[in-house]
C-alpha cells in the first residue's frame, strides 16, 4: 500500500537522505549504484489491434501500457510550405555533445504524430500530461527520422497515435516509464507494406506478415538501424549523479534533467559502430524545492528568546548544514555536461538502456 | 471446498481464493463471520471480499488478500502528520479514516505537566507541522472507527535519525504481526545499535539508537523529562557504517515483504543476521534485493 503520496517527508526524512545520497559513493535507499537501474518487466506485442504496443512494470509498482496506432491521412496543403512543425531546440550541447543532423529537407511534419497521456486521477489538461506528452513528442520529432518515415507520398501520410496509459497512480515521476515503454512500442511498431507506387491511392499489402517495421530491425536488409529515442531521468544532489530516482530520492533532488538521447542516424557509420545522440534535455522542477525547511535546535532549545531577524540570521548561516533547507539555485553548467555524457557516452547508461530494450523479447 | 475438512482456528485458513459473491456454502449449520453476507431468505452464506476462508468452530469468515489497517486500542502506530487544525492534528496511519491526535494527547514540553494553554493552541506547529512522522498509541476509537493516538510516553513523540519504509498492513502473508516487542533495538555488525519499531499499521522507522542523556527520575516525574528536544527535527550525527546498517535492515524487510513473510522482531533479526552471514561470507557488504533477498528470506523460513 504506498504511503500517502501527496504528503512531503518530515525534514529530519530528508536531511537523512540527503546526506546518504551526499556521500562518495552514495549511499542509496534500496541499495543500489548511482547508474543502476530498478528491476523491472517488460513484454511488446500485448495489444494484437494495435500497430505497437509494449508493457512495462517497474518493481514499485507502477505499470504503463503504451499502444500505437497507424492511420492514412490525406496530406492538406499540399506543395504549401507550412511553418516547419519540427521543435526548436535551443543550443544546449552541453560538454560539445552533438545535438544530431539537423537542417535537411523533411517531408513529414510534427503534427503526424500525436502523443495522449492518461494518468489515473489527472485531468487530461493538467500540466503533468500536458508536459510530459510535450516532452515525449519532442525527443520524437527531434531527429526527423520519424516523420520521415511517417510520409507516404506526396498526396498521403501515416497519422501515428501513440496512446500512454499509466496504470498506477504516479508514485514517482513517470517520465522514463512513459519514455521507456513508448520505445519498447515504437519498436515493435509495424506498418503495412506499400504495394502502390509514386503518387496514386496508396494500397498496401493485406499480409500482415509481410508489414515493416517503423523502425527497421538489424535483420531487415534496410540501410541503416533505427532506434527510436528514450528519456532518462538524472538527478544530482551535490556532486553525486544519480540515475533513475526512486520517489524519496527525487524529493531531496538538488537538480533533475530529463535526457533524451537517440542512437545516430548517420549513414556514414557502419551498424556497429552507433554513437547516442542527445536530441533534447529539459529541467525538471524537482519537488524537493516544495518542502518546508527545518528548525535548527540552536534556535529552538530554550535558548534565550531571539528576534525574528536573529533567527532569520541564524537560520542562513546553518546552510542547511544541520537540518533540512529546500535547495535553492539552478544547476552548474559543468554537473548538466557530465550528466549528459554519461548518458551518450561509449559504454555509459545509455547504452546500457538501448541494449537491455533491445533484448525485451517480442 | 469442503469446509469440514478445514482445520479450525486462526492460522489455518485455505489455500483457496474466495472472490466476492461467491458462495461459500449453503449449509444451515455454520455461522456468517466477517467479510461475509446472508442473502435474506436463504441459508446461503456469501463472500464479500477478495481473501481466504478462515473456519473458527462455526463460525466462518474470510481473511482479506489486502486490506487496510483497522485501528485497535493499544496499537503502536507510526503516522504522518497530514493536517493541522486548532486543536488538533490529523494523521496519516494507513487506515480509511485519518486518526486524531488532539494537543491534550501530547506531552508538552517544559518541566512538570501542565494544563495547555492557548499559548500552546497557537504553538502547534512548533510540536508537530506536516509531513512529520510520530509514533503513537492507539487511545481510543471514535464510532466511524477512525483512531485517536496519543503520545503521552516517552517512548512516542516524533521521529527522526532515521528512514522510513512502508509495507503493507493487514492480509496476505505479509505485514506487520501484532506482537509483544513493536520497539527493539540490533546490535549491528559494523554500525552500533539501530532502533526498529514495527508500526502495527505497517509503517517501520529504522533509525540510528540515541542514548537518551536523561537522570533517574521518579515514576510521577516522567514528564519532566519531555524536553523541547522531543520536538527537535535535527539529526545527530550518523555515521555511514550507521547508514549502510540502516540500508541493510530497510532491505531485509523489503525482502521478507517480498517473500511474503509476516514482519515481527524475530523475523527481522534472522533476516539480518542471514545478510550478515552473506556478506562476510563474501566479504564487503550489499544491500539485499532481488535474487539475495530470496535467499534470506528461505534461511529465515528454515531456521523458522
Amino acid at each position: 500500500m504506498p504511503p500517502f503520496t501527496n504528503i512531503p517527508l518530515s525534514p529530519a526524512e530528508l536531511s537523512y537522505l540527503h546526506t546518504s545520497l551526499s556521500q562518495t559513493p552514495p549511499l542509496r535507499p534500496d541499495g543500489r549504484s548511482p547508474t543502476d537501474f530498478r528491476p523491472l518487466v517488460a513484454e511488446t506485442d500485448i495489444l494484437p489491434s494495435a500497430n505497437g504496443s509494449a508493457r512495462i512494470c517497474f518493481a514499485d509498482g507502477t505499470e504503463a501500457v503504451v499502444g500505437v496506432k497507424a492511420e492514412v491521412e490525406r496530406s492538406l496543403g499540399l506543395g504549401v510550405e507550412a511553418g516547419d512543425g519540427d521543435v526548436d531546440m535551443d543550443e544546449e550541447d552541453g560538454g560539445g555533445v552533438g545535438l544530431g543532423e539537423r537542417g535537411k529537407k523533411s517531408r513529414g511534419r510534427g503534427e503526424w504524430l500525436e502523443v495522449a497521456i492518461e494518468i489515473p486521477g489527472v485531468r487530461d489538461d493538467d500540466a503533468l500530461p500536458v508536459f510530459l506528452s510535450a516532452m515525449l513528442s519532442e525527443a520524437l520529432l527531434a531527429d526527423g527520422g520519424l516523420k520521415e518515415r511517417l510520409w507516404i507520398n506526396a498526396r498521403f501520410h501515416w497519422r501515428l497515435y501513440v496512446d500512454v496509459f499509466l496504470l498506477s497512480s504516479p508514485l514517482s515521476y513517470p517520465l522514463p516509464l512513459l519514455s521507456l515503454t513508448t520505445h519498447l512500442a515504437l519498436l515493435s511498431t509495424r506498418l503495412p507494406a506499400l504495394i502502390s507506387e509514386k503518387d496514386e491511392d496508396p494500397l498496401f499489402n493485406d499480409d500482415w506478415e509481410a508489414s515493416l517495421y517503423l523502425y527497421p530491425r538489424a535483420s531487415e536488409p534496410a540501410a541503416q538501424t533505427l532506434k527510436p529515442p528514450f528519456t532518462l531521468l538524472v538527478m544530482s544532489v551535490g556532486e553525486n549523479i544519480i540515475f533513475d530516482p526512486s520517489r524519496e530520492e527525487l524529493s531531496v533532488a538538488e537538480s533533475v534533467l530529463a535526457i533524451s538521447a537517440s542512437p545516430s542516424t548517420s549513414i556514414s557509420n557502419s551498424n556497429n559502430n552507433n554513437t547516442l545522440n542527445m536530441v533534447a534535455l529539459r529541467t525538471i522542477d524537482p519537488p524537493s524545492r516544495l518542502t518546508g525547511s527545518a528548525v535548527p535546535n540552536s534556535i529552538t532549545a530554550g535558548g534565550p528568546s531571539l528576534t525574528s531577524a536573529e533567527i532569520l540570521a541564524l537560520r542562513e548561516k546553518d546552510q542547511g548544514q544541520s537540518v533540512w533547507r529546500p535547495p535553492r539555485g539552478g544547476i552548474p553548467r559543468a554537473l548538466v555536461s557530465k550528466m549528459i555524457k554519461m548518458v551518450v557516452e561509449k559504454g555509459g547508461v545509455g547504452e546500457e538502456v538501448l541494449a537491455a530494450l533491445a533484448g525485451v523479447g517480442t | 471446498m469442503d469446509i469440514d475438512d478445514l482445520p479450525s482456528g486462526h492460522t489455518n485458513a485455505s489455500s483457496t481464493v474466495i472472490t466476492p459473491g461467491e458462495t461459500v456454502t449453503d449449509d444451515p449449520q455454520w455461522m456468517r463471520g466477517h467479510g461475509t453476507f446472508a442473502p435474506t431468505d436463504s441459508t446461503l452464506i456469501c463472500s464479500t471480499l477478495a481473501g481466504t476462508l478462515q473456519k473458527t468452530n462455526k463460525l466462518l469468515s474470510i481473511v482479506p488478500l489486502r486490506a487496510r489497517y483497522t485501528p485497535e486500542i493499544g496499537d503502536l502506530v507510526i503516522g504522518r502528520i497530514v493536517e493541522v487544525q486548532s486543536r488538533k492534528w490529523k494523521v496519516d496511519v494507513a487506515a480509511p479514516l485519518l486518526a486524531h491526535l488532539p494537543l491534550s494527547s501530547i506531552n508538552l514540553p517544559g518541566g512538570i505537566q501542565r494544563k495547555r494553554t492557548s499559548v500552546d493552541e497557537l504553538n502547534i506547529r512548533s510540536y508537530f507541522s506536516e509531513g512529520e512522522l510520530i509514533v503513537a498509541e492507539v487511545q481510543s476509537l471514535f464510532q466511524s472507527g477512525a483512531a485517536s493516538l496519543h503520545t503521552r510516553s516517552l517512548k512516542y513523540g516524533k521521529l527522526r535519525n532515521g528512514y522510513f519504509l512502508a509495507v503493507s498492513g493487514v492480509g496476505g502473508g505479509s505485514g506487520v504481526v501484532r506482537a509483544r516487542r513493536q520497539i527493539f533495538s540490533i546490535q549491528t555488525a559494523r554500525g552500533g545499535e539501530v532502533d526498529v519499531i514495527l508500526g502495527v499499521n505497517g509503517y517501520i522507522w529504522l533509525a540510528k539508537h540515541v542514548d537518551e542523556k536523561r537522570e533517574e527520575v521518579g515514576l510521577n516525574r516522567l514528564e519532566e523529562t519531555a524536553s523541547s528536544a522531543m520536538y527537535s527535527s535535527q539529526n545527530d550525527e550518523i555515521g555511514v557504517e550507521t547508514r549502510q546498517e540502516i540500508a541493510r535492515i530497510a532491505g531485509c524487510v523489503r525482502a521478507l515483504i517480498e517473500g511474503a513473510v509476516k514482519v515481527e522482531e524475530e523475523t527481522v533479526r534472522r533476516a539480518y543476521d542471514a545478510a550478515v552471514e552473506l556478506d562476510d561470507f563474501e566479504g564487503g557488504l550489499e544491500i539485499p534485493a532481488q535474487q539475495r533477498g530470496r535467499n534470506i528470506v528461505q534461511v529465515v523460513l528454515n531456521s523458522g
